[in-house]
This record gives structure tokens, C-alpha cells and sequence, in this order.
């Protein structure tokens, strides 16, 4: 994404615009012209959900609470304080926007199908109130005199133009959406919303002002649609269809880009009316059957959307990396003075799964500059302490200190903040997005300027040690060498002071090990302080500089590598009791 | 880049494409000497049914006139009906009365479109363009729009609400000499129910000196209906108002009935619409637990329709002729009758002709009993509520006396 120049963005814009003007000069019928109409507003609608959904990968099934607050309003303003559209689908949207914020709220805390499901009750729920407020069935009162004021032209083109002036708002909303850090952080938090976390992405900040824009476009497409039908009962805006109808156009025409619904609408509403007007009257509901057997057809086809279809099949552009290198910081050379200072301190870290102790009364330093392993068995707690210290999990009992500040109780993005990154032992990056977007999620964090944060993106790509033609290539085919250095790289671009890596070197070969190695001394080279978990000592002996080890969440052993290695509680845990008597008779 | 930017002129270029093509399908051509009527209904999703039902009355009408030389004032133009799905959406509707204007620009009226937001949205449309459109929608707001295009043969809603009591008082003082003093609601919480029963509950009840000893309302769908049977069994009302909406909750509130012996007409029971009178209802429950049961309506196959009636069964195969075959029957025969006094097929001034009507016979006279003739704002001059008995399997007219085909079973206290 973000890789389209912005001037051929705004041309295509534009250029929609004028076909759509062209297609409503041209057609004569009236009915044509409702068709436009519709188009344009479900086209809005879809774009709405897209911001939301698409970009976001929060699936909402309940859209139309949005678009039916903004009918409603919009309606009941000119019903009942005979108040124009003009003014009713802007407080609609208003109402849309708060509505928002309140289902934002209550439903952001959950994820996935969760997610999903509770956005659908919301509409369902406004249905019934609205019935039982008495407002089955509100007609917008004809207006004989003066009625532009009231939105009611006697040319309805103006109503589709009104509709074209909404769709291209919110194709431009959508573009700054998509062109922006905004954008990058939906599409983080779509692709793994525990990784955007990790890497500094506040996606409660994020998701909000996501559901209130989106909120916003539903409502103003609810209001117009009020006003180009005239009747609004809580069945039309409310309903089931309204939701799936703004999904559909997504899913159909593309997810996840702004043209997508556009191209959803204006095939998918004139094909349904079509065979509406062709069908309905001869087969009765066969209509539905062939627009149902289309759209699976399609989304069979084309899983992403037809927009993706065509990109992938016919206009696969390699994405642009910039080639300059930025200014190669001398960080092999730079050796920092050791301070010895200390930079994170646990002290009595504790934390329960029910009477499962993972983490037992830990107390750890990790000196500033120092390549710092952990080492401990499979299940020994090394993950679980890792968690409590970035924030996903809260400690029973203890305190952490990082550069002399409390971090117990921060969210993993507060915690980034404060300069801890981390990678993870099932390896978390987000597989739509290129090598290069990946990381600059991660530099996010570092700056808020987004040409600082490619700078700063590319420069931990190369401390990594990964090419600028592997940053060009999308996350979803690397090999696991390249996803280990990519997510180093995108930990890195957030300039923590303590990286935690999760078992970087699992499941890497030797030669690929070795890189790997190298790149984390290069990382500590520049300064960075290295916290690294492990289960093979092999590779750790080499790499780390203090080790401290843990067995069933409790810290047996600190101390250099080899004193470490030598300890008889260390080998009773790796290799049970008879090893230790063999291992003592060696050392006599 | 070249490529780059022809991407962005083929989605220009796709997105015109699309649009252009809803420009391509031509208007049907006009036939001469066809006078155009439609019906807008819904022929396809939940409400196909009925407007089915729509179409066989329509249809019917048409070839009897037809059959009769067509429209004498216009050298015997034969009418030539025009079917429109108006589909489940009012969305879907109106989109429906749009296209069908645009396709046929020579159409002198019709009916529709069943629902009442249908209805609403569909006349939006109509009116616009003056095309008269006669409707057996009950919504008020139908005719409190200032409209000029639209009739509507049905007792409002508001008017049946208010109108359905005193209707069936009348009807049980005459059935049982005594005035009824209690009465009792079981109900559910949809819509249709909530309004129709708000004015009684707000004072229309004691006005009529009715005490309320049963009061129940649920939400569907209804797990048992034990208890609120128990409680009408306690309290005897002298009638019984039953408004669930769906067929499951009737079925069960029916069964419990006739399980505490209160069915077969024990506790006059009375249902509110049409949808009690289908034959689906009487297929799925069954004769024996509808026995007895009353519903009030707008408008039913009452005496002196006879002859249609049976003209409907023979040819439809329906077991007898509900509301919205009647209704759209008696449509058709309006606007012949509108245009025999026009002497034009011209929508406007056939508007003009239905306001003046003032029918007292003839087949329109008979679908609508109390005759055609419209108020200034759009509604039926005249039009009353029947009550309809299911009785030995069969949905009849029991009231009022005039129109009535059979005697109501009432118990006699």
C-alpha cells in the first residue's frame, strides 16, 4: 500500500466523477437515475465499512446502526422540527459519529468472530427500540413550496449528484486513510493486532477515530437515503440487508482498498435491479438466486475482491524501494563505553495461571549494553516472563524497572514506547504488507514524521542484515531466516533501548544461525541492549554475555555463561540428576 | 509507469462501462390500442403470497372486462395489465414504481403495493408523475400527505384501531342480548399489535365501559402458553382479544385453548388482519383448533359477492377469495369505470374521474360493499370493518348483519 503516487489516485478519482456526470447526462429515464443514485450512496456506505473493516480488519455486521441513526434523524429532524436535510443528515452524521464512539467503546475490548458477532446486535437492537418508539413507517413530508431548501428537486439528478459529491468525500477520506500512518496502523492492527501492540501501535487510538470516521460516511449515506426514498422504516435501514449490502460491495469489488467498493456498487446495484425488472415479474425470486449464485461465484473467483483479482493478474507493479542508502551510521566502529549502569530490574517477579506458578519470584538486572541470555527448558516460564515484562500479561506480585521507571501495569505499546521492542517465538509480522511496510510499523513508534520513519526503517533493515530487494518483497513469502531478521528489523526501527527476542533462533539452520548471530551483534554494537531466550545452550554460550536461567518459573542460576553452564542445578534441570554426579566426576 | 497509469484509466474506464450499461435496456414498446393498468406488489420474498393473490384478483377483473368488449368510451381498448414485483425492500419498491413508469410512460393507474411502506415509497413515485394508484394498505400516513394520486379502499389503521371494539360490542350485544364487561388481551410486542391496542389501553376501553381483567403481553417467540391461558381460564373475560403475529405463537396459544376447553368459540376469541383468515393458517393448524375464532378486517367476501366469489374459486383453484384478491379485483373495475368517464387513457384525468366516482353497483360497487366514492383526501367514503368466523373450516363473514353469510357462533352466557 502507499506505494501509488497520489497525483494518479486523485486523477482516478476525478475520473469517476466525470464518467459518473457523463452516465447521468446520457440517461434519460428517471428509473436510470435512481439507479445512479443508489449506486453512489451504497457505494459511500461500502466505503464507510471499508474504513472500518477493510482497512482495520474489524469486521463489522452491523453497519447499518450507522446508516439507519442517519436516516432516522436525518428524518425525524424534518418531521418533527421541520428541520431541512440540509441540517438533519449533518447532525445525523453527528449522531452516527457518537453512536460510534459508544459501540466503539463497549465492543472494542473484543476481537475476531467476537468482534464480529456483537456488531451485529446493535442494529437488530435499534430495529425493535425504533418500532417500539411508534416509528414503523415516517414519510419525509412533500414540500410544495420551496422544496431545494427541504433536499427535494424537481430534477432528481441533483439527488445523485449530492450522492457523487458524498462517494467522492469519502474516496478522498478513504485516500488519506490509506496514504497515511493511519492507514499503516489499521492494517497492523488487521493483520496481527497482538504484533501492532508489540510494536508501539496504540490500537485502541487508532481503532477509535477508524469506527468514528466510518460511522460518520454510514450515517451521511443513512440520510441521503432517507431522503432519495422518502419512507424510512426501521426494516429498510436498520435491517440485516443494509449491513450485508455494505459488505457485499466490499467483498465483491475489493477489501481493504477505496476502490473497491466503488466498483462493488456500480456493479452489483444495477445487476440486482436489473434482473429485478428482467426476472422478478416472470420467475419470482429467481432474481435472488442468479445475484447470490454471481456474488459466490465471484468471491470464488476473486476471494479479495475483483479489484485484487485484476491488480494481481494484470498489473503486479514491484513495489519501489528507495535505492539511496541513508547515511550508513558507523555503528560497527561506534563501540559504547560499558556503563555497567543497570537498565531493567526485576524484583520478585511473580505470575499465575491458576495454581500454575510460570513465573516464581524473579529477580533479574539486565546491564545496559550487555547481550543478556535466558536459558531454561520448555516450559520453564521464559515466554511468560517476557509477556509480563512487555505488558501482555500483568505480574501477580513484584516490581519492573526499566531506565528507572515503573512499567507494571503499562500497555505493550506504552511499554514500546518507553523503549522495550520485542519478536516473538511464533513469528508475528503481517504477510499483506512488503518487508519494508513491515518494518516502518515498527518506526512508528520512534517518530511521527513518515519520511523519518522510512529512514530510520531502512537503516535497521540493513543493520538486520536484509537486502533492498528482500525489503521489497511481502511478508506472506519470506523464508524463516528472512522473518526472524524481519522482525528483529522491525524492533529495531522503533530505536528501543532493550530488544527482547523470543527464541530468534529457532528453526534456523546452521549457516542461517550464524547470520542471525551476527546480525544481534551487530544490534548490540549499536548500542542496543539484548535480552535473548533460548532453550539450546549451544548457541547461547556463544552469543551472550550473562545468563540467567529458569526452571518451572524460578531463577536457579545468573552468572557468566561458563560459570552458568557449570552449575549443578543447571544441569539437573536440562539433563536430570545422573548428570550432575557425571559432570562433577569430569571436573575432579 | 505507462502501465501504471493505464491502470488507473481501465478503473475509470470499468466504473463508466458499468454505469453505461444500465443505460442499454429499451422501454418495452407500446401497443396500440391497450389501455395500461398495473399492479405493484411483491411477488417474490416473504410477501409473495399475497401478492399473488393480488395478481389472481387483478387478472380476473381484466379478462371479465376484456371479455365484455374492453373500454367502450375508448372504441372498446382492451385493458392490458402490467405486473411489477415491488420485491421485500421499500427500497425494491420503489425502484420498482420507477421503472415501470419509465417503461411504460402511457400507464393510467394501478394498485399496490400491499405493504404499507411499500406503499408509502411507491407513491412517492406515482404521485410525481400523476398516476393514479388505488391501495388496501392501512397506514394513515398514506392519505395525511396531502396526496392527490392516491385511494385508499381500506379503513385506516388509526380508524380500524378505534373502530374494531365497538364493531364487535355490537356484535356480541346482538349475539348474546347482554353488553360484554370484561375483556381480556393476549399479545405479543411487535409492532402491529402494540399500536393497535395502545388506544384501547389509553382510555378507549373504559369509555366503552370494558373492564380489562386479562392483560398478557410476550415476546416472540412464545416457549408456552400455559400460563396465559390459565390466567384467561381464571378470569373468564367476556371476549378475548388474541394479536400474536406469527403462526407458531397462534398455534400454541390456540392448542392451550382448546386443551383447557376454552376453544370452539367457549371465550369468543377475536384476531386482528387478515393473515388469520389464509388458508396457509388453516393448512398448518388445522380446522379443529381455528373453530370459532374471529378476526376483524377491511374487507372479506361478503353477501352479494357471491357470483365473484365463485367465478374465483373456479378459476383459481382457492379455496375462497381472500382481502387482497378482492381488493385488486375491484381495483381493475375502478379504473374502468374512471375510464369509461374519462373517454381518455390519460393518467391525469383519470385521477380526476375516480375523485368524482360515486359507484352503488356494479363489480366495483360489490368488491367494495358500501360503494366507491372517495373522500377529498384519498380515502374510501364509507368503508367499514367485517368480521370474519372460522367455521367448520372455513373463514366467513359473520358482521355486520348486512353482508354477513353466516350466523356467529357466540357462546350464549
Amino acid at each position: 500500500m502507499g506505494r501509488r503516487s497520489l497525483r494518479r489516485d486523485l486523477f482516478a478519482i476525478a475520473g469517476i466523477a466525470v464518467a459518473f456526470v457523463v452516465a447521468l447526462l446520457l440517461v434519460e429515464s428517471a428509473y436510470y437515475r435512481l439507479i445512479l443514485t443508489l449506486v453512489v450512496i451504497w457505494a459511500t456506505m461500502g466505503l464507510a465499512w471499508n474504513m472500518l473493516s477493510g482497512y482495520g480488519g474489524l469486521i463489522s455486521f452491523g453497519h447499518a446502526a450507522f446508516f439507519g441513526l442517519g436516516a432516522y434523524t436525518a428524518t425525524l429532524a424534518m418531521v418533527q422540527f421541520d428541520i431541512t436535510p440540509w441540517l438533519g443528515i449533518p447532525m445525523g452524521v453527528l449522531v452516527g459519529m457518537l453512536a460510534g464512539v459508544l459501540i466503539g467503546l463497549a465492543t472494542f475490548r473484543l476481537r475476531g468472530h467476537y468482534f464480529a458477532l456483537s456488531m451485529l446486535a446493535y442494529p437488530l437492537a435499534m430495529l425493535y427500540v425504533f418500532e417500539w418508539l411508534g416509528y414503523q413507517e415516517v414519510v419525509l413530508p412533500m414540500k410544495r413550496e420551496n422544496p431545494a431548501a427541504y433536499m427535494q428537486f424537481s430534477d432528481p439528478r441533483v439527488h445523485a449528484l449530492l450522492g457523487l459529491g458524498l462517494m467522492v468525500l469519502a474516496l478522498l477520506a478513504s485516500l488519506a486513510v490509506e496514504r497515511t500512518r493511519f492507514g499503516m496502523a489499521l492494517l497492523a492492527i488487521k493483520q496481527n493486532e497482538a504484533a501492532a501492540e508489540a510494536a508501539g501501535i496504540d490500537t485502541w487510538r487508532w481503532k477509535m477515530p477508524a469506527i468514528i470516521l466510518s460511522a460518520g460516511f454510514a450515517a451521511a449515506a443513512g440520510g441521503l437515503y432517507a431522503v432519495v426514498l422518502l419512507v424510512v422504516t426501521p426494516p429498510t435501514v436498520f435491517g440485516v440487508l443494509v449491513s450485508a449490502q455494505a459488505l457485499i460491495v466490499c467483498l465483491f469489488g475489493g477489501v481493504g482498498i477505496l476502490w473497491g467498493p466503488v466498483i462493488g456498487a456500480a456493479i452489483l446495484v444495477p445487476l440486482a435491479e436489473i434482473l429485478h425488472g428482467e426476472l422478478g415479474h416472470v420467475i419470482p425470486g429467481i432474481q435472488g438466486v442468479v445475484y447470490g449464485v454471481a456474488i459466490i461465484v465471484i468471491i470464488l473467483l476473486a476471494p479479495e475482491g475483483i479489484y485484487w483479482r485484476l491488480r494481481d493478474r494484470f498489473f503486479r507493479a514491484a513495489p519501489m524501494v528507495p535505492d539511496a542508502v541513508p547515511v550508513a551510521t558507523a555503528e560497527a566502529a561506534v563501540t559504547p563505553m560499558r556503563s555497567h549502569r543497570p537498565l531493567l530490574v526485576l524484583e520478585g517477579v511473580s505470575r499465575s495461571f491458576g495454581g500454575l506458578r510460570a513465573v516464581d519470584n524473579v529477580s533479574l538486572t539486565v546491564e545496559e549494553g550487555a547481550i543478556h541470555g535466558i536459558i531454561g527448558p520448555n516450559g520453564a516460564g521464559k515466554t511468560t516472563l517476557f509477556n509480563v515484562i512487555n505488558g501482555f500479561l500483568k505480574p501477580n506480585g513484584g516490581s519492573i524497572r526499566f531506565d528507572g521507571k515503573d512499567i507494571v501495569g503499562l500497555k505493550p505499546n506504552r511499554v514500546c514506547r518507553a523503549g522495550v521492542g520485542r519478536t516473538f517465538q511464533i513469528v508475528r509480522v503481517f504477510p499483506r504488507m512488503t518487508v519494508l511496510e513491515n518494518v516502518v510499523s515498527g518506526a512508528y513508534v520512534a517518530t511521527t514524521d513518515d519520511r523519518e520513519a522510512e529512514r530510520l526503517a531502512l537503516r535497521a533493515i540493513d543493520t538486520a542484515g536484509l537486502s533492498r530487494a528482500e525489503a521489497a518483497q511481502v511478508a506472506s513469502g519470506l523464508t524463516m531466516r528472512q522473518l526472524r531478521l524481519l522482525e528483529l528489523a522491525r524492533a529495531l526501527a522503533g530505536q528501543p533501548k532493550l530488544l527482547l527476542l523470543d527464541e530468534i533462533l529457532a528453526g534456523l539452520g546452521h549457516a542461517e544461525l550464524e547470520e542471525v548471530i551476527e546480525a544481534i551483534r551487530r544490534v548490540a554494537r549499536g548500542g542496543t541492549t539484548v535480552l535473548i531466550i533460548e532453550h539450546t545452550m549451544h548457541a547461547m554460550v556463544r552469543l551472550a554475555e550473562r545468563f540467567s536461567v529458569l526452571d518451572h518459573g524460578a531463577l536457579i542460576a545468573d552468572g557468566k555463561p561458563l560459570d552458568v553452564t557449570r552449575d549443578p542445578a543447571v544441569i539437573e534441570a536440562y539433563l536430570g540428576k545422573k548428570w550432575v554426579q557425571r559432570a562433577a566426576d569430569r571436573v575432579a | 509507469m505507462l502501465k501504471v497509469r493505464l491502470r488507473s484509466v481501465l478503473t475509470a474506464a470499468l466504473a463508466a462501462a458499468v454505469l453505461l450499461s444500465v443505460v442499454t435496456a429499451a422501454p418495452a414498446e407500446a401497443q396500440p390500442k391497450e389501455v395500461k393498468v398495473a399492479v405493484i406488489a411483491p411477488l417474490s420474498g416473504p410477501w409473495a403470497r399475497q401478492g399473488q393473490l393480488m395478481q389472481m384478483g387483478a387478472e380476473m377483473a381484466i379478462d371479465e372486462i376484456n371479455e365484455k368488449g374492453g373500454i367502450k368510451a375508448l372504441g372498446g381498448a382492451k385493458m392490458k395489465l402490467i405486473l411489477v414485483d415491488a420485491g421485500d425492500t421499500a427500497e425494491k419498491a420503489k425502484n420498482a414504481a420507477q421503472r415501470v413508469l419509465a417503461q411504460e410512460p402511457d400507464l393510467v393507474g394501478g394498485t399496490g403495493a400491499w405493504l404499507s411502506s411499500f406503499t408509502l415509497a411507491v407513491t412517492e413515485i406515482t404521485e410525481r408523475a400523476g398516476v393514479p394508484m388505488l391501495t388496501l394498505s392501512y397506514s394513515d400516513a398514506i392519505t395525511e400527505r396531502g396526496f392527490k394520486y392516491v385511494f385508499q379502499t381500506s379503513p385506516t389503521g388509526g380508524t380500524q384501531a378505534r373502530a374494531a371494539l365497538p364493531t364487535i360490542l355490537e356484535m356480541a350485544q346482538k349475539a348474546t342480548g347482554k353488553k360484554p364487561k370484561t375483556v381480556g388481551i393476549i399479545m405479543d410486542n411487535t409492532a402491529a399489535p402494540v399500536s393497535f391496542a395502545k388506544p384501547m389501553r389509553e382510555g378507549g376501553l373504559q369509555k366503552l365501559g370494558l373492564e380489562l381483567v386479562v392483560d398478557e403481553v410476550f415476546t416472540p417467540p412464545l416457549a408456552d402458553a400455559t400460563a396465559l391461558v390459565q390466567k384467561v381460564r381464571r378470569a373468564k373475560p367476556d371476549i378475548m382479544l388474541l394479536l400474536p403475529t406469527s403462526v407458531p405463537d397462534d398455534k400454541l396459544i390456540l392448542e392451550k385453548f382448546n386443551e383447557f376447553k376454552l376453544g370452539q368459540g367457549r371465550i369468543p376469541l377475536i384476531a386482528n388482519g387478515a393473515h388469520i383468515g389464509s388458508p396457509e393458517l388453516l393448512k398448518n393448524v388445522g380446522p379443529q383448533l381455528l373453530e370459532g375464532l374471529m378476526f376483524i378486517v377491511a374487507n372479506w367476501g361478503v353477501k352479494g359477492q357471491e357470483a365473484i366469489i365463485e367465478r374465483f374459486v373456479k378459476r383459481t383453484g382457492e379455496p375462497w377469495i381472500t382481502q387482497d384478491s378482492m381488493t385488486a379485483y375491484g381495483d381493475m373495475w375502478i379504473l374502468k369505470e374512471a375510464l369509461e368517464r374519462a373517454g381518455a387513457a390519460d393518467s391525469k384525468k383519470v385521477a380526476e374521474e375516480i375523485r368524482k366516482l360515486d359507484l352503488k353497483e356494479g363489480p366495483a360497487a360489490l368488491a367494495f360493499p358500501g360503494g366507491v366514492k372517495f373522500e377529498p383526501n384519498g380515502r374510501r367514503a364509507g368503508a367499514h370493518l367485517v368480521i370474519v368466523q372460522w367455521q367448520k373450516g372455513k373463514a366467513v363473514t359473520v358482521y355486520p348483519a348486512e353482508l354477513a353469510v353466516a350466523e356467529p357462533i357466540w357462546p350464549k352466557q
